[in-house]
């Protein structure tokens, strides 16, 4: 046994494979103790809130100021509030509208903006202009006419009672904060999903629980198909031929045909991550019965098994002592490919919309047909759908990794 | 031997690969050119079945669609076009105002003179009572929703029409408000093409309606080009009667309107960026990062949130049938814990006001229906929201606690276990559905959501009895002239209770006496005080019974264009006083005659 596993751990396939599983395992044990809480509320209010770290504006008032002189300061401030495309189109608006514009530098931020402030008027409907083409007029107008020129702005305070807003404080060109000393700073690497929930953290809890799915499903497909093989190739006779009749029938049905049929037909508020996996596993039994089943015809003749047979052992405890042992090889590696495949069904049901009830856990079908639903991938909100196929895909790789290592090491055909 | 094998196996290749090359096909290609094209989506889902107007399931939307919000007229026509900005009727088959007589029994429309079918004949006032007399005589949804409150319409003279109402035991018309509605509701039809198909068919009510209608002839400015499972194309009547001066004075823009057949919305919303389309009547979540993030030339009615004329509200019923759930602090109790702003913001991605804008009652958020109930009122049994101590202490109080200690509540012994259901596929439902869950966790009521395919979904809904949903979701009425009297009719009426195939509205079940005497009357109150004191105190058993909760307020239509082709679409700040309604809907087909090409 020890030298087995040692021989396993030879394998540089196998080692890369079950690095990367432990790794997520790994982090599915960490991720949570760092960011605890409901994977399923919902915090942001809107959809789709981008990666990044949000600071809250609120606190960050009231939080200590540093004065700040930097050079590129005004610069900068100005170069977010005009696009080289907005300044294009401001041009354009001047000459639609028979303003002078000779002279004018497009990169000359001030003058630009004081042309604009003088002459554009939200009322004017300039021939041929398209209403998408006038909002936009509006809203750059608008945006410019936000970014205030005033060196400080004062936050004020509405006295409940009267009404009457107060000065509070007042912020400059050059007051800068710490995040540290914000107190409310949210970082959210994948940003929310189409609900507001935070996507990693759901992410990392979906992950756990399509693992735990394909292993049920694989433990059930992998018991059935070796109990059925088992049988099937050492009583022989009847026994066999109705087992291989029924394997035959569901080797012809496609076996996911079968799978979103049975989900149909379950309603949806019976149907927990359990109960799928549970059904996933009943409808992949197949090819294990038939692998197996070959397997145990070769070796119900040898000669061990033969003279075990003679000394008068009983049927379970030759099953166990003298088949189940050489087969057992191939067995681990039908179950590791059966949870790959598992992970995959759970997905491919989901976005069907036939996967587990979605209130209770995340799954990453789930997650995926969310973001479908709510356009994800036409809107570019790559967050809400990317890293799950990515974990999707890393899952099933360093399976199917693993898989690949321990049939170099198991089979005499491919051994080096 | 084995080279006939050989050269069998290579025939059989052969033809394998031949059968692969798929012959080109033999359709006519039809030439359209786009700057004379408008393209619609969102309104066809499916190929049409045919062009009989009499039929019900013709499944032609773009040809046949009446709506008591404005009726569907490029190639049928109503008397009047309807506005729902303002609730104004704009004569169009019909000469002028419509009047009542002086016990409001009888509505006289005269006919416009212009007015000619397709085949050049005039329209008459025949035609429309002939339409009237067929819809009933053969039984179609449109003549089963008439017959109980119009008795009959009389040609009294080829240009002058009379609806005469069904009368009540005093004497006096059974609905006036669904008259009025008729007359911007119903098509007219050729009596001459009627006969016709009457004749063919052996006059026999079934045949009629399976009649596919290839040869109809109708009024409106557009005509049948061709349909197939790709497009159903219309091609404009250059003949149009509507080119008088007592009309419009001018043909409508586009020669041909399309409708281009998808899947599913996101292939429709592809198209439509893409510019392939021009007008789309489809929920885009985030509409706004069209133009602000993406930069496209599309835009919608109103250039701010909610981009939209918002007339109706998709509500959450609770089934009366479930005994639990007549326990009317369990009702409130959930519908207070339910956080509306969460599924304004991330189910409806900003597209309605929230519930503070509007505060909560059967009226829509339109300035009109608002006025119509006293606001202080009902001020105390509104509710905003996301409540959920409230929702706790209503239920500690009800004494539904939980007994056992597992973290669920209990009524009468039993667990309280919900399951919340729309449709599969109607995204925004069904991520309202999962916040209504997600509230249930919050106040130890489990509720599991349920997306169950809509033609199983809508056999459960209408049925006269059912326990399998227990909170669901349907719409309400949009703006129409019957509203928000419908509305109010729709969320409460016992008349609906153990009718199966109820398309109506109660689809809880929901009895209460009282309510059903103030539905009754409404509608032949005239007294502007007493209406008030009507409406409030329908309000005000609403919001305390809470037979069900509006999550969201919407547009009847979503109205959003892409002008790379076609510009000068209606706006709110235009002043041309043309509602959002496609451009082909009641009054909104006045869009069709203001259009203008981007690149003339």
């Amino acid at each position: 046994m020890k030298n087995t596993i040692r021989q396993v751990f030879h394998s540089p396939k196998f080692v890369v494979g079950f690095c990367i599983f432990m790794a997520i395992l790994l982090t599915l044990f960490i991720y949570p103790l760092l960011n605890p809480g409901n994977p399923l509320q919902m915090i942001g209010l809107g959809t789709f809130a981008r990666p990044g770290t949000y600071v809250s504006v609120y606190d960050g008032v009231t939080s200590p100021f540093s004065t700040f002189k930097l050079p590129q300061a005004d610069a900068n401030r100005l170069d977010s509030l005009l696009t080289t495309e907005d300044r294009v189109n401001m041009v354009n608006w001047f000459s639609l509208n028979g303003v002078d514009v000779a002279g004018l530098d497009i990169t000359d931020t001030q003058a630009m903006i004081a042309l604009w402030k003088q002459h554009f008027d939200p009322a004017i409907r300039p021939q041929g202009m398209t209403k998408a083409m006038r909002n936009y007029y509006i809203r750059l107008n608008t945006s410019i006419l936000g970014a205030s020129s005033a060196d400080a702005l004062v936050v004020s305070e509405t006295d409940e009672a009267t009404g009457e807003a107060s000065e509070k404080s007042k912020i400059t060109k050059t007051d800068y904060v710490n995040v540290a000393d914000v107190a409310n700073v949210v970082t959210l690497p994948l940003g929310t999903d189409n609900f507001g929930r935070d996507t990693l953290k759901q992410l990392v809890a979906a992950c756990g629980v399509s693992i735990l799915i394909g292993l049920i499903a694989g433990a059930v497909a992998t018991a059935l198909g070796l109990l059925l093989g088992l049988l099937a190739g050492y009583l022989g006779g009847l026994v066999d031929d109705i087992i291989m009749f029924f394997t035959n029938i569901f080797t012809v049905i496609p076996s996911f045909v079968l799978l979103i049929l049975i989900n149909y037909s379950i309603s949806q508020d019976q149907r927990g991550a359990g109960t799928v996996a549970l059904v996933i596993g009943l409808t992949s039994w197949v090819w294990t019965t038939r692998s197996v089943r070959s397997q145990v015809l070769s070796l119900r003749g040898r000669d061990h098994v033969n003279l075990s047979r003679l000394s008068g052992h009983s049927l379970p405890r030759i099953i166990l002592t003298d088949i189940l042992p050489y087969i057992a090889s191939y067995v681990v590696m039908a179950f590791i490919l059966q949870v790959s495949s598992g992970i995959l069904a759970e997905a491919q049901l989901s976005l069907l919309g036939l996967g587990p009830k979605t209130t209770e856990v995340p799954t990453l079908g789930l997650m995926m047909n969310w973001a479908m639903l709510y356009s994800a991938h036409l809107n570019g909100s790559w967050w809400a759908y990317f890293p799950v196929i990515l974990v999707i895909a890393l899952i099933s790789f360093s399976l199917n990794l693993m898989n690949t290592g321990l049939d170099q090491v198991f089979n005499p055909t491919l051994r080096d | 031997m084995t080279k006939t094998r050989k050269i069998l196996s290579m025939l059989l290749a052969l033809a394998l690969l031949g059968s692969l090359i798929t012959v080109p096909a033999l359709a006519e290609t039809v030439e359209l050119p786009r700057n004379e094209t408008l393209y619609f989506a969102g309104l066809q889902w499916g190929s049409v079945n045919g062009w009989n107007p009499l039929s019900d399931d013709m499944n032609n939307a773009l040809g046949i669609t009446q709506n008591a919000g404005g009726s569907r007229i490029p190639m049928f026509e109503t008397l009047y076009m309807y506005n729902m900005l303002d609730g104004s009727f704009t004569p169009l088959l019909a000469d002028g105002d419509y009047v009542w007589n002086e016990a409001r029994t009888e509505i006289t429309v005269k006919i416009k003179p212009a007015a000619k079918w397709s085949d050049g004949t005039a329209l008459t006032a025949e035609d429309v009572a002939y339409t009237f007399d067929t819809n009933v005589k053969i039984g179609n949804a449109r003549g089963n929703s008439y017959k109980p409150f119009i008795e009959s319409v009389v040609a009294v003279d080829p240009s002058t029409v009379v609806i005469k109402a069904k009368l009540n035991d005093a004497g006096a018309a059974v609905n006036p408000l669904q008259m009025i509605t008729y007359l911007e509701e119903a098509y007219v039809f050729q009596k001459a093409w009627v006969q016709t198909v009457e004749a063919r068919n052996n006059n026999d009510a079934a045949a009629i309606k399976r009649d596919p209608g290839d040869d109809v002839i109708a009024s409106g400015p557009y005509k049948k080009y061709f349909a197939d499972d790709q497009k159903v194309v219309f091609v404009r009547d250059d003949s149009y009667w509507g080119q008088d001066a007592s009309m419009w004075g001018k043909l409508p823009v586009p020669k041909y309107l399309v409708h281009a057949i998808y899947a599913d919305n996101p292939s429709g919303e592809t198209a439509f960026k893409a510019g392939e389309v021009d007008v789309c009547q489809q929920f885009i979540a985030n509409i706004q990062d069209l133009w602000l993030k993406d930069g496209l030339p599309i835009s919608t009615y109103m250039d701010e949130a909610p981009w939209g004329i918002c007339v109706n509200m998709p509500t959450a019923w609770f089934n009366m049938d479930i005994p639990a759930l007549q326990n009317a602090s369990l009702r409130k109790a959930i519908a207070l814990a339910v956080d509306y702003d969460a599924i304004i913001q991330n189910a409806m991605t900003g597209q309605s006001p929230t519930f503070a804008d509007v505060p909560r009652s059967c009226m829509n958020p339109t300035a009109g229906e608002q006025a119509t109930f006293d606001h202080d009122a009902v001020k105390d049994l509104q509710w905003a929201g996301n409540d959920i101590d409230g929702a706790k202490k209503l239920l500690d109080d009800a004494g539904i606690l939980d007994t056992d200690g597992d973290g669920w509540r209990e009524l009468d012994g039993q667990k309280l276990s919900l399951n919340a259901c729309c449709p599969n596929g109607w995204t925004d439902w069904m991520a309202a559905m999962e916040i209504v869950a997600a509230a249930g966790e919050k106040i130890g009521i489990e509720i599991t959501t349920e997306f169950p395919e809509w033609s199983v979904y809508q056999t459960v809904v209408t049925a006269a009895k059912q326990t399998e949903y227990d909170i669901f979701m349907m719409w309400t009425d949009s703006a129409a002239p019957t509203q928000p009297w419908g509305r109010v009719r729709q969320l409460m009426s016992g008349e609906f209770n153990g009718i199966e195939g109820n398309w109506s509205g109660n689809w809880g079940h929901f009895a209460n006496a009282r309510i059903d005497e103030i539905i009754a009357a409404i509608p032949s109150t005239v007294d502007a005080d007493a209406l008030k004191a009507l409406y409030t105190e329908a309000v005000q058993i609403y919001l305390s019974e809470v037979p069900s909760f509006s999550l969201m307020y919407r547009p009847n239509m979503f109205h959003a264009v892409n002008e790379s082709v076609w510009t000068n679409y209606p706006d709110a700040t235009d002043g041309r006083n043309i509602p959002p309604s496609i451009c082909v809907d009641g009054y909104g087909i006045a869009a069709l005659y203001a259009l203008e090409l981007v690149n003339p």
